[in-house]
């Protein structure tokens, strides 16, 4: 029984970090209506700079301070010089989808030649130590990568909420166009909307590479987990990030170890989680009903 | 007193052109209407005001020149627009909404002015944290109305008020319009395809066809006139409202 | 209605120079050749994609599961039946039309990023489906594509499959396998032109311009949505077969997102809704990473070739967001709408 909630524990800390990656889709999808593919590797260069920081000597939470300053300049340049260029999601969404491969591909080699393949050690951020309850071993990164979550995900509903600017940003995101009539400089809070996503990215990879390694792969590896995330809680819901992170966590860790038939199948609990959602309640479990005028 | 004066030689969309030559100006303080049929320009004609598209021509607002601008800087300048459809934020509350349109203000009156707009339209007042898309078509258009004086601006450019309402309501509309150029000395610049309300509402008109000002006057002179009469107010004898 | 592009005339003369070069060039190009039919699989696979995609509107980015069907299918077809190619095709063929028709049925219900998601849901599981059935898929280990042969002793043993040119046409099997894939897929070019002429084609291109228009002109759109991708997935499992065909072994891995991925670029880049442009896209792709990345780039700066690419892709979408194909065709029709403004014909 220990090793269920061994498991769990595992499952929690892992979806953790997959929630984190889909908050940032969220804030993209919401603000802009498309799927950034880009966005993990966005996120691997702020986590880059944040393992390089320090690597030179500077203290983690320092270190990850400055990588979240360079996560949020990278996805505002991004914003403005890429995507916005490219034209509106609505009328042309392939052709934005080719421009966030486009950057994947850019971003992720890049990464491999700076910093070159081989993987590199990512000290966590709250220690080696952890407790043992009840048979059950509980480390403080764990702890502390869930904690961070729920702060991270307290601070941007309170700037949503709360701040002027969040006003902005929810204004244009549903919709821009009325938004910019009612003097919201529509653009700006755009390239600010992707460096925010861009500046949190630091926080997930921070917290992703000391289990996965430190190498351009990293959020290769979580890609399909954090759409599943973001599926599983609906695309334009912060909540549902959250909660569909720790839901795509707990069943990738805890079913393949009593589903025999998982084994060889590591992505299949997210993926068949991913078909059952857009099949039975496609705006998943936060999002908004996407209705249809005819 | 001359708050606007623009003159449109081309505008339109990529390779079609919607206006040629059409020029308005509009005093401090005027409501001004301009009519005509679907797809004579109205729309364009406010878009290009606005900022929202580009156009050959010139254009003062405010004792300045305005060429190429976005609708936020318009803002700024004093120049609100409701676009057709009301431009409603959807999943915004009603409060959330009127916060928006006072966006670029940096004053403290922000809230005592929500308040007065609350007073004016008690019915968004009792729906201020309600979702604003989930209001009736009457109730989305004060919405927008209110959201557009929260700016405090000079000139209001209000895009076919009437579009899907009941005209009863559409009636209210164009009072409580009334009341708001009387009571707070903003101009109004209005779209409208029901000309009879329009002109009982405005002082001065413009009639907009395939893209050209072909008639302007007052509201008297364009009633009175029987060519308007037959194409935009039902006949020689004007209806009885 | 569109423009037609020139005169028929012109055409012809288009299509016979385009076979003139299929023709020649594993002649003249010898060395080349193997590189470029590892392109034509891909080719293959985009027109299948454009034209659920491009054609039809519906979004897929899993396209790869259906490449890799195809492959594993005709790959264990002929394995367990020795020499039977053309059935190989065929059994590719219908599984992977049955499973494209399976997925779009769900797919009827949603659309826009939802049914991008789920694409890349299945495209996603196909590699993972492959290796659980290790019995008749090899696994991860692989499936090795053998025949059987006699040998000097009277036995039959298991041999690696390979080409062999017949030998009254005295050419290598490095370019008879050229031909036979380049048949295949002006085959498919050529079926997939005449659907999209037909009034078929019309009526799936509709539905991807206004569907509740097209529904209430009485076009069977749920029926149509699930046969188009039902086609577009034969026709990535034909490119699929003939991959599997090239080196006659399989593994899972190179079926996954990256693939699907880069089937999209292919399709976008070469002009999405165009006929020949997932051809132009595969010819421009495979050529920018066989032959400039390899050749021109030096070893340890390898990387530089994705990098350029994603620039170039990030770019084409700002200044030709038709794509290639698409942006020629747009050029072409612009300038005959200048030259019939400026001179109109006498009525």
């Amino acid at each position: 029984m220990s090793a269920f909630f061994q498991y769990c524990v595992i499952g929690l800390s892992n979806g953790a970090v997959y929630a984190m990656v889909a908050m940032s889709l969220v804030i993209i999808y919401r603000a802009t209506g498309l799927l950034n593919f880009a966005q993990g590797e966005t996120s691997l260069i702020a986590t880059f700079v944040v393992w390089e920081a320090h690597d030179r000597g500077l203290p983690l939470p320092l270190a990850l301070i400055i990588g979240m300053i360079a996560g949020f300049l990278l996805g505002a340049v991004l914003q403005r010089v890429a995507v916005q260029p490219a034209g509106d999601p609505a009328t042309a969404p392939l052709q934005l989808v080719i421009v966030t491969i486009g950057l994947l591909l850019v971003l992720n080699n890049t990464a491999g030649l700076i910093w070159g393949n081989e993987s590199k050690v990512f000290d966590p951020m709250f220690g080696p130590s952890s407790v043992n309850v009840g048979g059950v071993t509980i480390a403080a990164q764990q702890i502390g990568t869930v904690a961070v979550l729920l702060v991270e995900a307290l601070a941007l509903v309170a700037v949503f909420r709360f701040t002027k600017i969040g006003l902005a940003m929810r204004s244009v995101a549903s919709n821009a166009e009325a938004s910019g009539l009612s003097g919201i400089p529509v653009a700006r809070i755009l390239v600010i909307s992707w460096g925010i996503a861009g500046g949190i990215g630091a926080i997930a990879g921070t917290f992703a590479a000391p289990n996965l390694g430190m190498d351009a792969t990293l959020f290769l590896k979580i890609l399909v987990l954090s759409f599943a995330a973001m599926t599983i809680g609906g695309f334009d819901s912060l909540l549902g990030a959250i909660v569909g992170g720790l839901v795509v966590g707990l069943i990738t860790d805890v079913l393949p170890r009593y589903v025999d038939w998982l084994k060889e199948m590591p992505l299949a609990p997210a993926v068949l989680l991913i078909l059952a959602v857009l099949l039975v309640r496609p705006q998943g479990l936060f999002g908004s009903k996407q209705v249809r005028r005819v | 007193m001359t708050l606007l004066s623009a003159t449109f030689h081309r505008c339109g969309y990529g390779p079609v052109n919607v206006l040629s030559d059409v020029s308005v100006s509009i005093d401090e303080g005027e409501a001004v209407v301009v009519l005509g049929a679907n797809g004579a320009g109205k729309t364009t004609l406010l878009r290009a005001l606005s900022g929202m598209i580009p156009f050959v021509g010139s254009m003062t607002f405010g004792g300045a020149t305005r060429s190429k601008t976005t609708p936020d800087a318009m803002v700024r300048a004093g120049m609100a627009h409701v676009p057709q459809g009301r431009g409603t934020i959807t999943n915004l509350s009603v409060e959330d909404n009127l916060r928006v349109g006072a966006y670029t203000r940096r004053d403290r009156e922000v809230a005592a002015d929500i308040d007065r707009w609350y007073e004016m339209f008690p019915r968004l007042g009792e729906r201020r944290t309600q979702q604003a898309g989930s209001m009736s078509g009457g109730e989305q258009q004060m919405l927008a109305i209110a959201r557009a004086f929260m700016s405090r601006p000079s000139l209001v450019l209000l895009d076919e008020p009437s579009l899907g309402l009941a005209p009863l309501v559409t009636r209210e509309v164009f009072d409580r319009v009334a009341e708001l150029v009387s009571g707070t000395g903003t101009a109004v610049l209005v779209v409208e395809q029901n000309a009879n309300l329009a002109l009982k509402f405005a002082t001065r008109g413009y009639v907009l066809e395939s893209g050209e000002v072909v008639t302007q006057g007052t509201a008297a002179e364009l009633q009175a006139d029987t060519s308007i009469r037959e194409a935009y107010l039902g006949g020689p004898t004007e209806a009885t409202s | 209605m569109k423009f037609s592009m020139s005169s028929p005339s012109t055409r012809r003369v288009g299509w016979g120079l385009a076979l003139l070069v299929l023709v020649l060039f594993p002649l003249l190009v010898e060395s080349g050749t193997e590189e470029v039919t590892r392109w034509i699989p891909l080719a293959v696979a985009g027109i299948g994609l454009n034209l659920l995609t491009g054609f039809n509107g519906q979004v897929s980015i899993g396209h790869g599961a259906f490449f890799g069907l195809g492959a594993y299918a005709c790959g264990i077809w002929v394995n367990d039946h020795d020499g039977q190619f053309l059935m190989g095709f065929i059994v590719a063929i219908v599984l992977s039309f049955l499973a494209g028709a399976i997925v779009g049925l769900p797919a009827l219900r949603i659309r826009g990023l939802a049914l991008a998601l789920m694409t890349i849901a299945v495209g996603t599981l196909f590699p993972d489906i492959i290796r659980q059935f290790e019995g008749l898929t090899g696994g991860s280990s692989g499936l090795a594509i053998q025949t059987l042969t006699v040998n000097g002793r009277g036995k039959l043993q298991d041999r690696t499959t390979e080409w062999l040119a017949p030998g009254w046409s005295g050419i290598s099997s490095n370019q008879w396998r050229f031909y036979i894939f380049a048949t295949i897929a002006v085959i498919c070019v050529a079926m997939v032109a005449a659907l999209i002429r037909s009034r078929t084609g019309r009526a799936l291109i509709a539905i991807r311009d206004n569907e509740v228009a097209a529904e209430t002109n009485g076009i069977a759109v749920d029926r149509l949505k699930v046969i188009t991708f039902g086609l577009s997935a034969a026709l990535a499992g034909i490119g699929g077969a003939m991959f599997a065909l090239i080196d006659f072994n399989l593994t899972p891995d190179p079926f996954n997102l990256t693939f699907s991925l880069n089937l999209l670029v292919i399709v976008v880049i070469g002009g999405s809704g165009t006929i020949l442009g997932p051809v132009v896209g595969a010819l421009s792709v495979g050529l920018f990473n066989d032959v400039i990345v390899k050749k021109v780039l030096p070893a340890d700066l390898g990387l530089l070739g994705p990098v350029i690419l994603g620039v170039t892709l990030v770019l084409s979408m700002q200044f030709a967001p038709a794509g290639t194909v698409g942006s020629i065709k747009h050029t072409i029709e612009e300038r005959q709408l200048k030259r019939r403004i400026a001179s109109p014909p006498a009525s």
